[in-house]
């Protein structure tokens, strides 16, 4: 079988292979690969599969892949490099009069312009024939110098020669770049991982996908975009309203989507109105549940129980109930984390149809975080779950694939329900209360400036404190640098 | 799609009965994929007496044997419950009379405090 160099983005590395199974799945392409040649800290990873067509066909969504190559040598020098190339000339006469051009790429390291047209003109034994052509050429060849991540090192470790199949499709993160929608909020996903999770969630023409906690309509747009008609829900209308002329609407405006997002509603998920149907609703639900910092959960229901109306009651106006009245919101309570998590998996379990996959982000705190944290179901297998770390936190997404069919009575698995509580496990789960261990890092981080502060003070004196000041400003201005400049490399 | 869902209202909550309803055509592609998914899951008979009383007397009253392959019914059916959209209006339920309002093409579907 012909082998393939892929080259992924050195970002999110924790996504990239669930993201490659996922779009072969999606084109159903038959790919084999060794897994422990796969490295987080490296870029590089070689498969196998079919053909040139079929690995194309892995790129035409991919958001974590820059480039697919055709490998046509591997070695541990340029010299080792033409040497396997030469053992397979077979390769070359079909390209012989094909407009081409040579590119030398390097990661992790450089090879200046002058020095590259040596490196090119080595591999001249191909004999190609055609036209130079550096702009639009039938055909290009990349020569690939392999540093690895470490910046110390100075010498390439691993070479590539190959044909290029293609590039993935990283200019979309820049098509819905969160920066230039029209419409957005406090808690709007980034377009990379928004479009990372149609991928996850396999989205594909004739499909339906639902978000329960829709908010500004992120996934509406990314999973549509890759043709999969969505529909949103959220318990706060005033998100899916948007003010004036900003709303999901004019988001699908402008993104041209208008006949795939179908429709925004307002309710409650743990109230939802959607009718049973045995077979399941939805190909795929996908959504970023709210976890309290920005913006907390909320489910209809009052605080304090003994509180709650059972009977309609009178508005202040004489003779109207306030249920009916135009402006009449009802009553909501904060929702726990684990039972928002909890309530998910179970709505996904009833209204899922069987293949049907669940894509969500769970917080968690990174100290108690353990994979069973996670709530289980018979109907449901776990496909993937990544990990984005900020450092005491980090938010996981979560692919689950409903593999059965609900029979109305299997539940939840451990650590479903009230596991606070739980005497069989004292851990506490890595999501649980997550809001209040959140603003806790808060307090350190704020305890620890003010410490600084006063040892800065009883230093320099006020002088010192400015001098702290500035500091905090230079080291919060370089980490902006330096993530700007992350941000553009990987474009 | 939807039924009442308010507590204890468990029966005859389906279909919501449009009243008051203020309607918007708006062309969308035509996605044949997309309808032969949700051919299996409408509730035809539904559809079909919510559009009657809609004022819309395309749909035939019982759903072809070959829908799937239907392209006259598809394109029907295309334009029913991907074109036609409802901008305002009001949905009740037969059974307990809870009305959802729809304002600017988004239904309201939450339930009163006592209703939970």
């Amino acid at each position: 079988m012909p082998r393939f160099l892929i080259q992924f983005a050195q970002q999110h590395e924790e996504f990239r292979l669930p993201e490659l199974e996922a779009l072969a799945t999606i084109e159903n392409v038959q790919m084999t690969y060794e897994p422990s040649d796969y490295s987080l800290e490296s870029p590089f990873l070689i498969v196998e599969i079919e053909s040139a067509e079929k690995a194309a066909l892995l790129l035409k969504r991919a958001i974590l892949i820059k480039t697919i190559t055709e490998l046509w040598g591997i070695g541990s020098s340029w010299d080792e490099l033409v040497v396997k190339v030469k053992e397979h000339p077979e390769r070359w006469p079909q390209y012989l009069n094909t407009t081409f051009k040579f590119s030398v790429v390097t990661f992790g390291g450089t090879i200046e312009m002058k020095d590259k047209p040596a490196i090119i003109n080595r591999f001249s034994f191909t004999g190609f024939m055609g036209k130079i052509d550096l702009k639009n050429p039938e055909e290009e060849f990349l020569l690939i110098a392999d540093y690895g991540i470490d910046p110390n090192v100075t010498v390439a470790h691993t070479f590539y020669m190959g044909r290029l199949v293609g590039h993935g499709k990283r200019d979309l993160i820049e098509k819905f770049n969160v920066k230039k929608r029209k419409y957005i909020g406090n808690t709007t996903m980034d377009a990379e991982l928004s479009l990372i999770m149609a991928n996850q969630a396999l989205c594909a023409p004739g499909k339906l996908v639902y978000d329960p906690f829709v908010g500004t309509g992120s996934f509406l747009m990314t999973c549509a975009h890759f043709g999969a008609m969505t529909v949103g829900s959220d318990i706060d209308g005033r998100q899916i309203r948007g003010k004036g002329k900003a709303s999901i609407q004019s988001n699908c405006e402008q993104y041209n989507l208008k006949g795939r997002v179908l429709d925004a509603l307002v309710f409650d998920v743990c109230h939802a109105p959607w009718r049973k149907f045995k077979g399941g609703l939805f190909d795929a639900i996908v959504t970023d549940p709210p976890y309290g910092v920005r913006a907390g959960a909320k489910t209809l229901g009052r605080k304090d129980p003994s509180k709650q109306a059972t009977e309609p009651r009178m508005a202040v106006e004489e003779g109207v109930l306030a249920h009916l009245l135009p402006d009449y919101v009802p009553p909501t309570k904060p929702y726990e984390m684990s039972e928002v998590v909890a309530d998910l998996l179970m709505f996904a379990v009833k209204n899922l149809v069987r293949g049907g996959r669940l894509v969500y982000w769970l917080p968690t705190v990174t100290e108690d975080y353990a994979i069973d944290d996670l709530p289980t179901h018979p109907c449901m297998e776990l496909v993937a779950n990544c990990e984005q770390a900020f450092g005491q936190w980090s938010r996981r997404l979560i692919t689950m694939e409903k593999v059965a069919d609900w029979d109305g009575e299997a539940a939840l698995g451990p650590p479903s329900g009230d596991m606070n509580k739980s005497t069989t496990s004292p851990k506490c789960q890595g999501h649980f209360g997550f809001r209040d261990r959140y603003f806790a890092f808060g307090t350190v981080d704020s305890a620890r400036r003010k410490k600084e502060l006063k040892e800065a003070f009883q230093k320099g004196g006020k002088e010192g404190v400015a001098a702290y000041m500035k500091d905090q400003e230079k080291k919060k201005q370089q980490t902006q640098q330096q993530q700007d400049a992350e941000d553009a490399r990987n474009v | 799609m939807l039924q009442c869902h308010v507590k204890g209202c468990d029966a005859n909550n389906f279909p919501l009965e449009l009243q008051e309803v203020v309607l918007e055509q708006e062309e969308a592609e035509f996605n044949e994929d997309f309808l032969k998914n949700m051919l299996g899951k409408l509730e035809y008979e539904a559809l079909v007496a919510t559009s009657l009383k809609l004022d819309i007397h395309d749909l035939p009253a019982t759903m072809p044997e070959d829908a799937a392959y239907n392209d006259e019914f598809l394109q029907i059916l295309h334009r029913v419950i991907l074109e036609t959209h409802i901008k305002s209006g009001k949905m009740v339920c037969p059974n307990c009379q809870h009305i959802y309002n729809i304002r600017d093409g988004i239904p309201n579907m939450l339930l009163a405090e006592h209703e939970v």
